[in-house]
C-alpha cells in the first residue's frame, strides 16, 4: 500500500507527496500534460524537441544540469504520445535545488537560438541512431501510419519527418511553451525522504508565484473504426525477415484495459508465454517474438512483433501467429496459466514500486488518468479478469478487420 | 507580495554516505553466503555466482551457452516446466554470463523462498543439456548474432575488445558463424561439472531476509559435494594487437561508431579511484567535457560517454559514441583535444566541486535499496575487496587535487597507446 497526500496550488499546479524514510534520496517527477498527440501535423516532433530544449537553460539559470550535479543530483526525461515527463533524484538535504531548477524552467526558458540550433542537430542524430542506423529501426515508422489514418498517434514521438524539426523557429518554440508548459498543465510528485510540510512549503515558495496560463485546448479527431484488414510489405537489406501485427484497442481508462494487458501476458509474459512456447520452442518459426499493449491514453494498440528463423516463409509464420491468437478465444486454460500471469503481474508491480523514482512517475501518471490510487488498485483490477473476459475481449479486438500487418522482408533471400 | 529572488538555494555538501554492513557465513559444505538486509518490501534478490565466465572456456560460446542452457531442462523438470514454474511464482530470473563470472540472479516475493530455492537447485546443479534444446538455442543465437553484426555499435565494440586484449584471448576473440555449430551436450556437461561447483561459487542475498533463510540454504545447497578444484582457464597471454587504428567499412550507414581506449588498471590498483574521477570529468556524466563539447556545443551526436571497467585479469577504459558520418573525424579530433587538455590544464575548483558532489550523489544511489546494494557489494567483492573500497573512493573524491588529475591523465591516457576503432561509411 503506497500512501500519498496531495494538494493544489492556486495556479492549478497539482502536487503529490509520498514519504519513504528508508532512503537518503528524494525523487521529484514533473509531468506536463503534452505529448506528440498535441502537435500540428505540419510540425511534428515538437514535444520531444522541447524535452531537449528544457535542458538548455531557463530565464534565471543559464544551465540546468550543472547546479543539480553540484548538489549530487541526477536527472532525465522522456516524451511519449501523451506526456512529457521530467525527473530527478537528489540527496534529500538538497531537494530545494530541484524546486529552484524546475520552477525556473516552468517560469520561462531562455529561448536561445544557439541551444535550438544545437538540439536540432542532436535530435537528428537521435533519429538516425534509433530509426535509420539499426536493422528494423524504421518498422515503427511504417507501422503507425498503417494503423492510424487520422489520429496523431500516426506519427512517432520523434516526428513524422525530420524536416519538421529542421524548419522550426524560435517563435514557434515560444508559442508551444506558453500554450503547454504551465502550472495548470503539470503534476509534480515527490517521493522519498521528504515530509508533506516541506513539500508544501517549497512548492508554495517556488511554484506559487508562477501565473496560470491559457493552455491550448486539446482538439483531436478520434480514429475512425477500422473495417478492413490492412497489410504492407517492405523489402530491406536485413539478415532475417520480421513480422509486425497490430490491432486497435480501447483507451487507457477503458474497462477492457486490464483484460488486454493480461492477454499480452498470456501471449508473451516470460519464457512460458504462448507465442514463445508455440512459435519459438515448438515450431521454431521465430528466433524471438513479443507482444505488448501501448498504454496510450487515447485508443492504443496491441502489438505483436517477431523475427523469423532463416528460410521460414513469412506468410506461414503469420498464419501461425493467427492460430495462437485464435486459441485465446476457445477458453482453454493451459495449466493454471491465468493464475500464473496474475502472480507475475503482482510481483512485477511490487518490484516496480520498490523504487522511489518509479513510484513518483507512476503516481504522476495515475493522477493524470484521474485517480492516483490506481497505483494501489491495479493488482486487484488485474486479478479480477476471468477466462470468459479474455475470450470476449479477444473476440472483440483481435479480429482481422481490426488488424494491420507489416511484412518486413529481406532482400538477402538467396544465399 | 515580495518578489522571489530566484537565486540558488543553499547547497549542502553530500557527506552522509551510509553503507550498511554485510553479514557473511558459510554453508555446511563451505559455500560462502553474504546477506544484506535492506528495503521496505517483502522481496528478495538472490545471486548465485560462479567463476565460470568466458575466461574459463576453451571454445567460443561455451561459457555463455552452458549458462543459457541451465533452464532448458533438469533431472526433475523439462524446460517448459521450469519456465512455467518460475513464471507461476512470479520470479524474474536473469541468466548472466560475463567475461569472468557466470551464474543467475533471481528476484521474487519472499513468501515463495522455499519453492524458488528448490528450482534454483534444479537449475544450477541438475541441468541436463538436452541436444534438441541445444540445437534450437544455437540456431536462435546465430540468428541474433547476424542481426547484431548489422549494428555499428556491436561491430565496433567487438573489434575494440579484439584489439586491446588480443585475437586469441577469451577477453578479445571475436565470433564467427562456424562457432555456432561446434558445441555438444557433452562439452556443456563437462564445462558445467568443472565450474558450476560449490567450491567455485558464492551466494549474495539482499532484501527483507526471512529468518529461516540460513536453514533453507543449508537444506538445499549445504550438502552438495564440493567437486574437484576447478582447473585454470585460458593460458593465453593477454596482449593487445599491434595495429592501433582500425576502420571497418560499412556502407549505407548514416552514423559511424567510434570506440577509443585501451586496457588499463583494475579496482585492485591504488590509482583506480582517481582514475574513476578523471573518467567522470572526461565523459562519465551528463555534464562531462565530452558531452558538453561534442553533443551540447557541436551537436555531432545524441550521446557520448567514457567509462572505466574492471576485469579479473585486466581493466579497460573506453570512449564510445555514434556520430553523423560526415563529422566522424572532427569528433575524433575533439576527443583527443579533450584528453590533451586534461593532461595540461588544471581542472578548475568550480568544475572539481561539481564532479565531487555529483559522484558523492552517485555513491548514495549505488547504495540505495536492496538491488543497488547487492550489485555494489558484488562488484567490490569479486576483486577480493569489500565495502572499504567505497570508503576509499569517497575519500579520494573529497581529497583529490587538480595536479593529481593531470598526472593521472598523463599516466593513463597516453594518446600513443590508445586504440581507435571506427565503423561506418568512410
Amino acid at each position: 500500500m503506497i500512501k500519498y497526500s496531495r494538494f493544489s496550488l492556486e495556479n492549478g499546479l497539482r502536487v503529490l507527496v509520498h514519504q519513504d524514510k528508508s532512503t537518503p534520496l528524494v525523487a521529484m517527477n514533473i509531468l506536463y500534460d503534452v505529448g506528440s498527440r498535441d502537435e500540428d501535423p505540419g510540425l511534428t516532433g515538437l514535444a520531444h524537441l522541447f524535452e531537449h530544449l528544457m535542458f538548455g537553460g531557463s530565464v534565471n539559470i543559464p544551465e540546468y544540469d550543472m547546479p543539480l550535479q553540484k548538489v549530487g543530483g541526477e536527472n532525465n526525461a522522456f516524451t511519449n504520445n501523451d506526456i512529457t515527463n521530467y525527473y530527478l533524484t537528489v540527496p534529500s538535504e538538497n531537494i530545494e535545488t530541484g524546486f529552484w531548477l524546475e520552477s525556473d524552467r516552468m517560469l520561462e526558458l531562455d529561448f536561445s537560438q544557439k541551444t535550438l540550433d544545437t538540439q536540432k542537430k542532436v535530435v537528428t542524430e537521435e533519429f538516425n541512431q534509433r530509426y535509420l542506423n539499426q536493422p528494423y529501426g524504421d518498422a515503427i515508422l511504417k507501422l503507425r501510419p498503417l494503423a492510424y489514418k487520422v489520429h496523431p498517434y500516426r506519427w512517432p514521438t520523434i516526428g513524422m519527418d525530420i524536416s519538421h524539426i529542421e524548419k522550426v523557429d524560435l517563435d514557434q518554440i515560444k508559442e508551444f511553451f506558453f500554450s503547454h508548459y504551465a502550472p495548470n498543465n503539470a503534476i509534480i510528485t515527490l517521493t522519498g525522504n521528504i515530509t508533506y510540510d516541506t513539500a508544501f512549503e517549497l512548492s508554495q515558495k517556488w511554484f506559487g508565484p508562477i501565473e496560470r496560463r491559457n493552455v491550448k485546448p486539446r482538439n483531436i479527431t478520434p480514429e475512425p473504426m477500422q473495417n478492413e484488414e490492412r497489410t504492407l510489405t517492405v523489402e530491406k537489406d536485413v539478415p532475417s525477415e520480421a513480422l509486425y501485427k497490430v490491432w486497435h484497442i480501447g483507451p487507457r481508462r477503458s474497462t477492457d484495459f486490464f483484460t488486454l494487458d493480461l492477454i499480452t501476458d498470456l501471449l508473451a509474459g516470460g519464457e512460458s508465454g504462448r507465442l514463445h512456447t508455440s512459435l519459438v520452442r515448438d515450431k521454431k518459426l521465430f528466433s524471438e517474438i513479443n507482444a505488448y499493449i501501448t498504454s496510450d491514453i487515447d485508443p492504443g494498440l496491441i502489438i505483436v512483433q517477431g523475427k523469423l528463423m532463416k528460410d521460414i516463409n513469412i506468410h506461414q509464420a503469420d498464419e501461425a501467429v493467427n492460430e495462437v491468437i485464435a486459441g485465446l478465444k476457445d477458453g482453454t486454460d493451459i495449466m493454471n496459466e491465468m493464475e500464473k500471469v496474475k502472480n507475475k503481474f503482482e510481483s512485477s508491480t511490487v518490484f516496480s514500486n520498490s523504487s522511489i523514482l518509479n513510484k513518483a512517475v507512476n503516481l504522476s501518471f495515475n493522477e493524470l488518468l484521474g485517480d492516483p490510487d490506481l497505483i494501489n488498485k491495479e493488482v486487484d483490477e488485474y486479478r479480477k479478469v476471468t477466462r470468459e473476459m479474455v475470450e470476449e475481449v479477444a473476440g472483440k479486438y483481435l479480429v482481422p478487420s481490426n488488424s494491420s500487418t507489416l511484412y518486413y522482408k529481406s532482400t538477402r533471400k538467396v544465399k | 507580495m515580495e518578489k522571489l529572488q530566484r537565486i540558488q538555494p543553499p547547497v549542502f555538501p553530500v557527506e552522509k554516505v551510509f553503507i550498511p554492513e554485510v553479514t557473511s557465513f558459510s554453508l555446511n559444505n563451505g559455500i560462502p553466503v553474504y546477506l544484506i538486509e535492506a528495503g521496505n518490501e517483502e522481496i528478495l534478490r538472490m545471486e548465485f555466482t560462479f567463476k565460470a565466465g568466458q575466461i574459463k572456456e576453451h571454445l567460443p560460446l561455451l561459457a555463455s551457452t552452458t549458462n543459457m542452457m541451465l533452464t532448458e531442462g533438469s533431472m526433475d523438470y523439462t524446460s517448459e516446466e521450469l519456465n512455467r514454474l518460475l513464471d507461476y511464482y512470479g520470479a524474474f530470473l536473469n541468466l548472466s554470463s560475463e567475461k569472468d563470472r557466470a551464474g543467475i540472479v533471481i528476484y521474487f516475493l519472499n513468501k515463495h523462498i522455499e519453492k524458488i530455492l528448490e528450482l534454483c537447485l534444479e537449475i544450477l546443479f541438475r541441468p541436463q543439456f538436452p541436444e534438441k534444446e541445444l540445437n534450437s538455442l544455437m540456431k536462435k543465437r546465430l540468428s541474433w548474432y547476424l542481426v547484431n553484426r548489422e549494428k555499428v555499435q556491436n561491430l565496433s565494440l567487438d573489434k575494440f575488445f579484439e584489439s586491446i586484449f588480443g585475437k586469441s584471448h577469451p577477453y578479445g576473440y571475436q565470433l564467427e558463424d562456424k562457432d555456432f555449430s561446434m558445441l555438444t551436450p557433452a562439452l556443456l556437461t563437462d564445462f558445467h561439472n568443472r565450474y558450476y561447483t560449490p567450491g567455485n561459487m558464492a551466494v549474495i542475498i539482499s532484501g527483507r531476509i526471512p529468518e529461516k533463510t540460513t536453514e533453507l540454504l543449508n537444506i538445499y545447497f549445504g550438502n552438495i559435494g564440493k567437486g574437484n578444484p576447478p582447473s585454470e582457464g585460458s593460458q593465453t597471454v593477454l596482449k593487445g594487437e599491434e595495429r592501433k587504428k582500425i576502420h571497418i567499412d560499412k556502407t549505407g550507414t548514416v552514423q559511424s561508431a567510434i570506440r577509443i581506449g585501451s586496457a588499463t588498471i583494475n579496482k585492485r590498483h591504488n590509482d583506480y579511484p582517481g582514475l574513476k574521477i578523471l573518467d567522470s570529468i572526461l565523459g562519465g556524466y551528463f555534464g562531462s567535457r565530452l558531452m558538453k563539447n561534442i553533443r551540447e556545443d557541436k551537436g555531432y551526436t545524441y550521446g557520448i560517454s567514457s567509462s572505466v571497467s574492471s576485469l579479473d585479469l585486466s581493466g579497460y577504459k573506453m570512449i564510445s559514441t555514434e556520430v553523423s558520418s560526415e563529422n566522424c573525424s572532427k569528433a575524433i579530433d575533439q576527443i583527443y583535444n579533450e584528453i590533451i587538455l586534461l593532461q595540461h590544464e588544471p581542472v578548475t575548483k568550480e568544475e572539481l566541486n561539481v564532479v565531487r558532489n555529483y559522484m558523492a550523489g552517485e555513491i548514495l544511489r549505488m547504495f540505495d535499496g536492496p538491488f543497488a546494494l547487492a550489485e555494489s557489494f558484488k562488484s567490490a567483492w569479486e576483486f577480493g575487496l569489500d565495502n572499504k573500497y567505497y570508503h576509499r573512493l569517497t575519500e579520494k573524491i573529497k581529497s583529490i587535487e587538480p595536479d593529481e588529475i593531470i598526472n593521472l591523465a598523463r599516466t593513463y591516457y597516453n594518446i600513443d597507446e590508445l586504440y581507435e576503432i571506427t565503423v561506418g561509411t568512410k
